[in-house]
Order: C-alpha cells, then structure tokens, then sequence
C-alpha cells in the first residue's frame, strides 16, 4: 500500500512538474510572439501550416512553388515566423501532455483537471487563431484574440499547477489570513490587466495603422495623434499602481496573516507595475522601440500570471 | 528579502532573451529594408500623358516610380489594381519624389480624354499620377521587352504586376498589385528608397 502511495504521489508530481514546463514554455511562447510581431515577421510565411508550401522554408528564391508571389519571400522573416510556428507545435505538445497526465491523476480534483483541459482545448484553439492571423493578412482584431488567448491559457496552467501542488504538498496556506478586500482587490487588478492589455494593442495597431497613412514620420509624432487612448492607458496604469499598492499594505496588515507565496508574488506584481510604468512612459517620450514594445507586452503577460497566482492563495487559503 | 541568487537569474534570464531578441530584430529590421537588386533598366520609349505632357524613359529619372499595366475598360483586375494604386497615392502625398505610372495597354479605346476621366475618377488632383498612352504596337513591345511580361493577348491579358524603378530608371523588383501582402511589401521597399533618397539629396 505504501509504496503504491508513493508511486501514485510521484505522478502527481510529474503533473506538476509538466505543468511548470507549460508555464515556462508558454512564457518563452508568448515572448517569440512578441518577436514576431514587433520585427515584423507575421506575414514571414505567406501559407500556413507551411512556409512557401514546404515543411523547411525555402532558403533560395528558387525553391518558391509557382503560385507564390517572389517578391514575398524574405529569408529572415521566413524563418522567424516558422520558429514560432514550430515552437508553438512544441508548447502544444508539452502541454498535451500536462493534460494527460492531469487526466490520469487528478481525476477528482475539478480544479486541476478542469482548468488543464480549458487550457489544452484553447490551445488547439490557439492555433487555429494563429492559421486564421495569416489568412486575414494579420488582421488587428485577430492580433489581439491570439494574444488575449495566449494570456488566458498561461492564467489556467497557473491555476492548475499551483491547485495541484496544493492536492501534493498539503494546505500551504493553512496558517494563512488574509484581508476580507484582498478577493475584490486582486480580481480588481486581473480585471484592469486584462482591459489595460486590450487597449495597449489597440494602441499598437493604431500605431501601425496610422504609419502606414504617415510613411516616414517618426512613432513619437504618430503615438501623439492617437488620441484617447493613450491617455486611457496611462490613467489605467497608475490606477494599476494604487491598486498594487492597496493589495501590498493588506498583505503587510500585521492584523493577518500572509504566505511567503503570497508576499513574494505581491512585490512581484509591485516591481513589474512600476517597471510597466516607467517602460510605457519612456515609449511616449523617447521612440517606440521595437525591443521595449517586445518587454511591455512580455512583462503584462507575467502580470497576468502573478495575479492568477495571488487570487490562487487566496482561494487555497480558505479551503479547510 | 527576495534572495541574491533569485535576482541574479531574472536578470540573467531578461538580459539573454533581450540579447537575443535584439539580434532577431536588427536582422529582421535589414532585410525588411534591403534594397532589391537591379533587374534591368528601363528602355527608351515616349507617351503622352492624360494631361497632355510627353513622358519618357527621362521622366523616371530622379523619381521613384511604382509602375502598372491597365485599361480603363477593363472588367477583372484592372479596379483592384488601381484602387491599391490610388492608397499608396494618397499615402504618399506628401513625397513629390514617387511618382504613380499607369500605361494602356488599349490605347484606342483610351483616349487623352478617357485617361483623363479615369484619373479623375481615381482622384488624381496632381502631377504624382500620370495615365500614358501610346500606340498599340511600342505598348506591345514596351511591355514584352521592356519589362518582359509574358503577356500574351493585350489588351485583355495583361499582367497584374506593379513595377517599382529607381531614381536611375532601373526596374528594381516586381509586386502583386491585387495582393495585399505584396503591396505591403512594396510599401515597406518605397520607405527605404524615399529614406536614402532624402539622405542622398
């Protein structure tokens, strides 16, 4: 009996081990992504799941199949976007498994099995976005739902992962109180990441709209006739800030009780909010870089996962 | 306290995906904005514009020029062609520097006069823009040999390309003038010639 409890313990560890590697791998994801996007590699393969109708992008003009456009062909773009692509088919398999394994081992946990298989069934849905962001020739809206998909994917490998460590470990919130406002504050702060991310790409594809009607004018000058929401993101920031702030003075509240998870991931949170501010701010005043724009996007899909990581506790700590 | 070793790999993590990313970037960044080789130049040829003006192999010299087969009568390709035409045109109407050209290739049917409503109609209000005309056997040759197009009936089965030539009248690269991500393509290769252009001049 003993030893089938340690084999059958050591398999709900390999679920959390799995699902730690689908955080980080979906974490590297979303980062080549970004890459993507801001070197301008989405359209790099012109056909989908191939590049240039070959399972290995050409790496010479005449590889290109009859039906292709030359011209479209860059070597370099080719091959950043494939690497995503394949990539991507890696994370997706990572993340299969995680799910199998959730499958077999958490059957009566509603929270793990049900969260990964969201999670697994998302990201098929993913790529199908992906499939569909070539055929729209990158279309803005298509742009935002891939990564807002993305963002909710990595948000349930959180909420699995650490349900499950729960289900391995034993209560490690047990000794832990916390504020009766902590439960609005932080869904507070996922609801205004998640509005705050819609608009910063909303932000991004008005940058690229409208340089595409002023060719040749520096973002600075563009970035300042967007207009509103601009603004709306800067206020919505430093109303992320005051928020933050709040959420770390009832961690502190020598009144309660907090975990050195919970204090950890709020500072966290504090750090990158303030880091997000001075990286969005310097976007406005100094010129869009293409590799600052790349850590900002980066940086708020790590807000989303510490947020999710926060609600998590909270919610652990109030199970007996 | 957050432990030294937890911040030592963060920023050793942010700093090699920065590198990394870094790197992505600028060879992205330089293949976006290499200039395309030289195909060939133009050859000689004359054509009379929809206003009136003769135009030549001289006229594309010190201009960048986006250059399209059309007629105006025609059913398939040529609106296409000419409303992404007509975009860039207006994109671009702050750079005296590209030039617009669209040949007939049925040059009975296309008047002086009927070029001149065709331009009209695609809101051509200045010198940007020019229709040319000329007669039916140098557009033939012109399109064949000058830019070896294979087309074989003209006017009907012309080609949907759109041409860019340099400031020296050099066919640089050709472009889908139907397909949106060509024409994006182009954009982004007009935006580097205007640059060294500007530099140069």
């Amino acid at each position: 009996m003993g030893v089938w409890y340690i084999i059958y313990s050591l398999d709900m560890q390999r679920y959390f081990q799995f699902s730690i590697l689908s955080m980080v791998f979906t974490y590297l994801l979303i980062f080549i992504g970004g890459l993507v996007r801001v070197s301008g590699a989405g359209m790099g393969c012109p056909d989908w799941p191939r590049c240039f109708g070959r399972w290995i992008p050409p790496t010479s003009l005449s590889q290109l199949p009859d039906y292709i456009d030359p011209e479209k062909f860059n070597l370099v773009l080719a091959w950043v976007e494939y690497l995503n692509r394949l990539f991507g088919a890696l994370v997706g398999f990572i993340i299969l498994i995680t799910f199998v394994l959730g499958y077999l081992h958490f059957k009566k946990s509603k929270h793990v099995l049900l969260s990964i298989s969201i999670a697994f069934f998302l990201t098929l849905l993913e790529g199908w976005v992906g499939a569909k962001l070539v055929d729209t020739i990158l279309d803005p809206i298509t742009i935002t739902i891939h990564l807002l998909l993305a963002l909710i994917i990595i948000g349930l490998i959180i909420y699995s992962s650490i349900q499950s460590y729960y289900l391995i470990v034993g209560n490690f919130e047990k000794s832990s109180n916390y504020h009766p406002h902590l439960k609005s504050v932080i869904i507070g702060i996922l609801v205004c990441l998640f509005i705050e991310i819609i608009i910063g790409t909303e932000i991004r594809g008005g940058l690229d709209m409208s340089r595409k009607d002023n060719p040749l004018i520096e973002s600075i000058i563009l970035l300042k006739m967007l207009g509103p929401f601009k603004y709306i993101h800067t206020i919505l920031g430093f109303s992320l800030l005051g928020l933050t702030l709040y959420l770390r003075k009832i961690v502190y509240d020598i009144k309660f009780r907090s975990s050195p998870f919970m204090i950890n991931s709020v500072n966290f949170i504090m750090i990158l909010i303030v880091t997000q501010i001075l990286l969005g701010e310097s976007l406005v005043f100094f010129d869009v870089k293409p590799l600052m724009q790349l850590f900002h996007m980066w940086f708020s899909s790590l807000l989303i996962g510490l947020a999710v990581s926060v609600f998590t506790f909270w919610k652990i700590s109030l199970e007996p | 306290m957050i432990k030294k070793s937890y911040i030592i790999s963060v920023v050793t993590i942010i700093s090699f995906l920065g590198i990394s990313a870094t790197w992505v970037i600028s060879k992205a960044n330089d293949s976006i904005h290499e200039l395309p080789a030289i195909i060939k130049k133009v050859p000689d040829f004359s054509m009379t514009s929809h206003t009136g003006t003769p135009f030549n192999q001289d006229s594309l010299k010190n201009k960048i020029s986006i250059l399209d087969f059309i007629f105006t009568s025609c059913p398939g390709p040529c609106p296409i062609m000419s409303t992404n035409m007509r975009t860039l045109y207006k994109q671009y109407k702050l750079h005296p520097n590209l030039q617009f050209i669209s040949i007939s290739v049925d040059p009975e049917y296309d008047t002086q006069d009927v070029l001149k409503l065709y331009a009209d109609a695609n809101g051509v209000d200045d010198e940007r823009w020019k229709f040319l005309r000329t007669d039916m056997e140098s557009v033939k040759k012109l399109n064949k040999e000058g830019f070896m197009f294979m087309s074989e009936s003209l006017p009907a089965g012309h080609s949907v390309k759109f041409v860019l030539i340099d400031e020296e009248g050099n066919i640089r690269q050709y472009y889908n003038g139907t397909d949106k991500g060509s024409i994006s393509i182009l954009r982004n290769h007009i935006n580097s010639f205007l640059k060294t252009f500007s530099e140069n001049a």
